[in-house]
């Protein structure tokens, strides 16, 4: 019973992995990867189903059997589509302050820390005896 | 120094307003915006047309003798495509001397695209691309979507969704000289 169950267990592991086997070399989904999916909303085109992406992937991969390179490539998309079709926003123009601002906001946190918590200087000694001496005084 | 620490929030909120005032899915056409010669093709016309048209349809044995109207649709693209069938077909009637309408289907199965192309009576060449290839070269996000080529042969406009009476009208007063 025990070995049925066992059977069972990895027949159907085996039975799930089954499926498609990936037509397309791993290169063309790194690169899909890169860009964005024209129709879809927040996903690249290695991950979409949609018609385009499909396409897409197949455009990559033919561009990669003819020896073009992985610039060249997303090249060939941002000419049809604007550099929109990048997942990762180019560092220059104003996509460079997506690169710049987080590493702005550190600085001026840290700036901010030390300013809170740098010691403070101790109060003139004038100041402390003059404290003292009213405290000590009894409330007129 | 200290007093301008406020401008940093005041900054922000500027930075906030600006984004605000931006349209997330305006997708500008690349195309369009530099009004880039119309990308050439040749695809097979859908049955209904070869005989008047020939087998298959090259754009570039039209490209800057008259204006072309463009049209991306698949018989799936419920209701926009569905929407903009009459509209167009009324307006290749109206304009089929002085402009050319073609449309490309896209991503679809045959037979549904010629349901499609019966159910509305579509008079103006249609060719078939079911890998979508033609597409990704426009630059098209997706169906419907319109693409207007003038005189020279260059993308004057780009119309993404159903285009209504009145844009394709203006659109064509603005292609025709």
């Amino acid at each position: 019973m025990r070995f049925l169950l066992l059977f069972l267990t990895l027949g159907l592991a085996a039975w799930a992995q089954e499926g498609p086997p990936p037509d397309l070399s791993p290169e063309v989904f790194r690169i899909a990867r890169e860009l964005r999916c024209p129709v879809c909303q927040g996903e690249s085109t290695a991950e979409s189903n949609a018609g385009v992406a499909v396409e897409m992937r197949r455009l990559i991969a033919e561009m990669l059997e003819e020896g073009k390179t992985r610039e060249e490539i997303k090249a060939f998309f941002v000419e049809r589509y604007g550099e929109w079709i990048l997942y990762e926003p180019p560092r220059r123009g104003l996509t460079l302050w997506v690169w710049v601002l987080p590493v702005v906001g550190i600085f001026l946190l840290g700036l901010g820390l030390f300013a809170h918590f740098r010691p403070h200087k101790p109060l003139p000694q004038e100041l402390l005896e003059e404290a003292e001496r009213r405290l000590k005084e009894p409330p007129s | 120094m200290r007093g301008l620490w406020f401008l940093l929030p005041l900054a922000l909120a500027g930075l906030f307003w600006w984004g605000m005032q931006r349209d997330p899915r305006e997708l500008p056409s690349v195309l369009a915006k530099e009004r880039r010669p119309a990308p050439d093709f040749a695809l097979p016309l859908l049955p209904p047309y070869r005989e008047a048209w020939g087998e298959t349809f090259r754009l570039g044995e039209y490209l800057g003798k008259k204006p072309i109207v463009l049209n991306f649709w698949a018989s799936w693209c419920f209701p926009a495509c569905y929407e903009e069938a009459p509209i167009l077909e009324a307006a290749w009637r109206r304009h089929r001397e002085r402009v050319l309408f073609l449309g490309v289907n896209v991503q679809d199965r045959e037979p549904e695209a010629l349901r499609f192309i019966d159910q509305f009576g579509l008079t103006f060449p249609n060719v078939f691309d079911p890998r979508g290839r033609v597409g990704v070269d426009y630059g098209m996000y997706g169906v419907p979507e319109t693409f207007f080529i003038d005189q020279e042969g260059r993308v004057l406009a780009r119309h993404a969704g159903a285009v209504d009476q009145a844009t394709l009208e203006r659109y064509l007063k603005e292609m025709l000289p």
